[in-house]
């Protein structure tokens, strides 16, 4: 049975006070001008949201995954498009956090938890998923890292105060390419965001290119070894990004399930609530559902990482379900309300956008198939 | 700096188109409503934090309620304050402003001596606005309400009372009873921490008896009014629909207002 | 119940050098709640520094006799200096009821004063009456309006009640009535040391024609959008009246101020015609426009509940609808 502590139900309500003063009356907003609002991102800092599962001594919050959980599905319900920026901070936070030593713990930690915005850069103009195919590099010159190259599709690009990025660093014994990674301050020379992209969902946040050009960096700002770059981007992904994910779908499951139910005791249709027709109600019913199930699935999938538990499948089952399942109760929903979906005064269009560009974020469903069935096969 | 502040749990304003009255019992239905602190409130548990981050010292909060607003208490003790003291008992029920300042000043006495009380100016629930008043008076204490400005220049205080189209400028010295409107600042978010910090705070809960209380001072038996009947308000009116186009319906409102002698 | 002569006071306020209008409009009704009860004195009482030619105005308001108090000491208001000689008037004199206007300063000194009296006192009425059983019936809102509620206050005397402005119409002045003054001291004050010290008043009366004054009121919600007031204000100027708005619009930054929000915690204005643009009608707003000549509303939503307190109900959008009235007007005054 899932039950939430009364203390993270009260966090919860924080969360949710917070959403709704500061959040929700401008979400429309940001998606229709596709404006990040940095000043809020930072002002949400002193609530302890940016590093909430970041220890005390680093100046997080000191709570855990399920915490992250429930923020990001508070903010979702009202601005996906803000809430994955949140999410892909928290990428580029929980990688310094698990695989930084002490004095890149002590040195980038605090500024992403106190109001500096952070993310993971790996996707290059070659691919996304083909990890391993990245073309951007990194060689040793003189004592120093030089990094070149590109990646694009990169959210929160335009005012990052720390990167978390891969390059390609040579070749491993058996000729397969050696991916590291590295810790980047934006304003570091060299280190420039390049194309701003126009996206049809999940506006809010910056996405774009970062031009890597002769990036000079102390090998201080190595993450973790020589090689590691998969490990740790897989493992952030595979860990935290894809719960984060599947949260914002979350959101946005909840966001469809209040609105047509909102929707259908307010609308008169024949003289009679809408609610009143069979067909609403097993709208309504599908979409109570899907939101059950994603909801169990993203808070099990944190629960174990919260333990210390493997969740890896468990983490691409909630992402790929509740991304698909956002989808569909959104088409759904927009079903339900009719012409009144269309018209951009009703957030359900974006609803239906935002899920959609929630799928191929963070691994696509077919990506995230795949490692269920391997983690299936290998039994 | 000791600082009070007495805060009453209501039934979210929100919800208040849910409430009714039970044709038979005649009596009010809240089932099913949140129980948030009463909005105001909040602005004076702002205002006895900013207080203690400028001064030091420590801020308690008193509230007389139902048992169950345990939840709702610690939110003020997830925005930073101290300890919180819940007074509470079956014989404090149907108490007017008169038995609540009463039993409040019990409760107040009990916990030792402040510098300050503060409170919102007025409930949402019943509208009333006497409590800041009516303690100040059984505490025997200077007591000022609808205050939109408060500086503490040690030991001075000087304070503005909200009056229609201005304001009245006080000074006074410690103790003070004060009731603050919701303009005099904008209570802060409550942080994550805040809530974890919540949890390890004292938290006690007194009745009739630890409050040495009279029991014929306190609940309805102590208070001077009663309630009588209540009733839902009926308006009597006929909502006559105009109809059309928005020209028509607005040349049906002009011959309203003619016949009005608004309009010639 | 209402047995002593001089049973039903009304606690004068002065604001400036002039009565405030509640003052007025509360001697009307306690003449009406006196007749009522058997008795048939009603009192005015007035503190404050020479404000001697002020007893004359409450005489021809409807008061039987003024009991004075002038003294340097009571020139500016205070809670505790106010209410100590207040309340040796009321233990000399022993008054059945006593009537506060519910302003911020009637207010906090009603329930100051029955705090010193351990009497009962119910706020903001919207109605006073004597039932058949000859109790003195305050009704009050609860919950902002949603609920009315009967108060009474059997033993403890005397009954106190507060009034908000407006509730009650203002008597008309009758130059030719005739009263007595009682002048007393406030010789209580002699051994009183007050530890609060008002230092000054500062008061700035807006420009604007005062909602409680406008004989038209055209009021603003939520629904109105942010763009409709320079409509609105178009529309009070061609119909000589005053722009009201609810909660929602205020707390949104689009109005002129809280002295044109209209409900509980706001202004009771009860014009000739009451005008509602995307109010969605709040109970608390309701109370605060119920009782005005001609209610006409326009909504989008036909189930609001504002047009169960309506004459004229218009469904539609009120930013669309508010141009094409304003156009209207013009041109039927142009014509």
């Amino acid at each position: 049975m899932l039950k939430l502590s009364e203390q993270q139900e009260m966090m919860r309500k924080v969360v949710r006070d917070f959403v709704d003063k500061e959040i929700a009356p401008i979400a429309r907003k940001i998606d229709e001008e596709d404006i990040f609002p940095l000043e809020l991102f930072q002002k949400m800092a002193s609530l302890g949201i940016n590093g909430v599962f970041v220890p005390a001594r680093y100046g997080g919050a000191d709570l855990g995954y399920t915490e992250m959980t429930l923020i990001v599905e508070e903010i979702a319900r009202h601005s996906a498009g803000f809430a994955l920026a949140l999410v892909t901070h928290y990428m580029g936070v929980y990688a310094i956090m698990n695989w930084g030593n002490e004095e890149q713990k002590q040195k980038y930690l605090p500024p992403i938890c106190s109001g500096g915005l952070s993310g993971l850069s790996l996707t290059e103009p070659g691919g996304g998923s083909d990890f391993a195919g990245q073309k951007s590099t990194g060689q040793l010159d003189d004592g120093e890292w030089v990094l070149n190259g590109r990646k694009c599709f990169i959210t929160n690009s335009h005012c990052m105060r720390v990167n978390v990025l891969t390059v390609r660093t040579g070749e491993d014994a058996k000729g397969r390419p050696q991916i590291s990674a590295f810790i980047v301050e934006g304003d570091t020379e060299g280190h420039t965001p390049g194309r701003k992209e126009k996206k049809a969902g999940l506006r809010g946040s910056f996405t774009g290119e970062i031009i890597l050009n002769n990036i000079r960096l102390a090998q201080d700002n190595l993450l973790g070894k020589p090689g590691d770059g998969a490990k740790i981007s897989l493992g952030t992904l595979g860990e935290v990004g894809r719960v984060g994910t599947a949260t914002v779908a979350l959101g946005i499951l909840r966001g469809c399930l209040e609105e047509s139910v909102k929707y259908a005791k307010e609308r008169i249709i024949y003289g009679k609530p809408l609610s009143n027709l069979i067909n609403i109600q097993l709208m309504i019913a599908q979409n109570r559902t899907d939101y059950e199930a994603a909801r169990l699935l993203t808070y099990n999938a944190s629960g174990l990482k919260d333990v210390g538990k493997p969740c890896v499948s468990e983490v691409s089952m909630a992402k790929y379900f509740a991304t698909e399942a956002a989808f569909n109760a959104a088409k759904r929903t927009m079903d339900l309300m009719g012409a009144y979906g269309v018209i951009t005064d009703y957030p359900v269009s974006r609803f239906l956008r935002d899920a959609a560009a929630s799928i191929p974020a963070c691994g696509t469903s077919h990506i995230n198939q795949i490692v269920i069935a391997a983690g299936e096969l290998r039994k | 700096m000791n600082i009070a502040v007495c805060v009453k749990p209501v039934p979210d304003p929100g919800h208040y188109n849910r409430i009714t009255i039970n044709p038979q019992t005649k009596l009010l239905d809240r089932k099913g409503i949140p129980v948030i602190i009463n909005p105001v409130d909040k602005n004076a548990i702002e205002a006895a934090l900013q207080l203690k981050e400028q001064f030091g010292g420590r801020v308690v909060l008193v509230s007389m309620a139902p048992p169950d607003v345990g939840e709702t208490l610690k939110e003020a003790l997830a925005m930073g304050v101290d300890e919180a003291y819940l007074l509470s008992d079956r014989a404090f029920a149907g108490s007017d402003t008169l038995a609540t300042a009463g039993i409040l000043a019990a409760g107040l006495k009990k916990i030792g001596e402040f510098d300050l009380i503060l409170t919102g100016s007025e409930s949402a629930d019943s509208g009333t606005n006497h409590v800041p008043s009516q303690l100040g008076e059984l505490l025997g204490y200077p007591h000022l309400n609808y205050l939109i400005e408060l500086n503490l220049e040690a030991p001075l205080l000087k304070m503005k009372a909200k009056i229609e189209n201005g304001y009245i400028e006080y000074e006074g010295f410690p103790p003070l009873v004060l009731g603050v409107a919701r303009e005099i600042n904008t209570p802060r978010y409550i942080t994550l921490m805040g809530v974890v910090m919540a949890r390890n705070k004292p938290f006690t809960i007194w009745g009739l008896k630890d409050l040495g209380l009279d029991p014929a001072s306190a609940g309805l038996a102590g208070s001077p009014t009663r309630p009588g009947e209540l009733h839902l308000p009926r308006h009597g009116r006929k909502a006559e629909l105009l109809e059309g186009e928005y020209e028509i319906v607005a040349g049906k409102i002009i011959a309203v207002l003619r016949g009005a002698g608004i309009l010639a | 119940m209402l047995q002593k002569p001089g049973a039903v006071w009304v606690i004068g306020e002065i604001n400036g050098e002039k009565l405030v209008e509640v003052t007025l409009e509360l001697l009307g009704k306690a003449r009406e709640l006196a007749a009522r009860g058997g008795g048939s004195f009603t009192s005015a009482v007035l503190l404050g520094n020479e404000t001697g030619p002020l007893a004359e105005e409450l005489i021809e308001h409807g008061a039987d006799q003024v009991i004075l108090v002038e003294d340097p000491r009571l020139g500016l208001y205070q809670n505790d200096t106010f209410a100590r000689v207040l309340e040796r008037l009321v233990k000399k004199h022993g008054p059945e009821i006593v009537l506060f206007g519910a302003t911020h300063c009637g207010s906090e000194l009603s329930a100051t004063l029955a705090a010193r009296l351990k009497t009962g006192l119910s706020a903001h009425c919207i109605d006073l009456k004597i039932n058949d059983r000859k109790e003195f019936v305050q009704v009050v809102p609860a919950f902002g309006g949603k609920v009315y509620s009967d108060i009474l206050c059997p033993e403890a005397r005397p009954q106190m009640a507060g009034v908000k402005p407006g509730i009650f119409p203002k008597t008309e002045r009758d130059a030719a009535r005739t009263g007595a003054v009682l002048k007393e001291n406030a010789a209580v004050l002699d051994s009183y040391q007050s530890p609060l010290r008002a230092l000054r008043v500062v008061q700035k009366q807006p420009r604007e024609l005062p909602l409680e004054k406008a004989e038209t009121i055209v009021a603003g919600g939520w629904g109105a959008g942010p763009d409709a007031w320079p409509i609105l204000d178009q529309i009070a100027v061609e119909l000589g009246g005053a722009v009201g708005c609810t909660r929602p619009a205020l707390d949104e930054g689009w109005t002129k101020g809280e002295h044109t929000m209209i409900g509980t915690s706001g202004k009771t204005v009860r014009p000739r015609v009451y005008m509602g643009f995307g109010v969605s009608g709040s109970a608390h707003h309701i109370v605060g426009m119920k009782d005005s000549g001609v209610i006409i509303n326009i909504n989008n939503d036909p189930e609001a509940p504002v047009f169960e307190v309506s004459d004229y109900k218009v469904v539609a959008d009120a930013k669309k609808f508010l141009p094409v009235l304003l156009d209207k007007i013009r041109e039927h005054k142009g014509g």
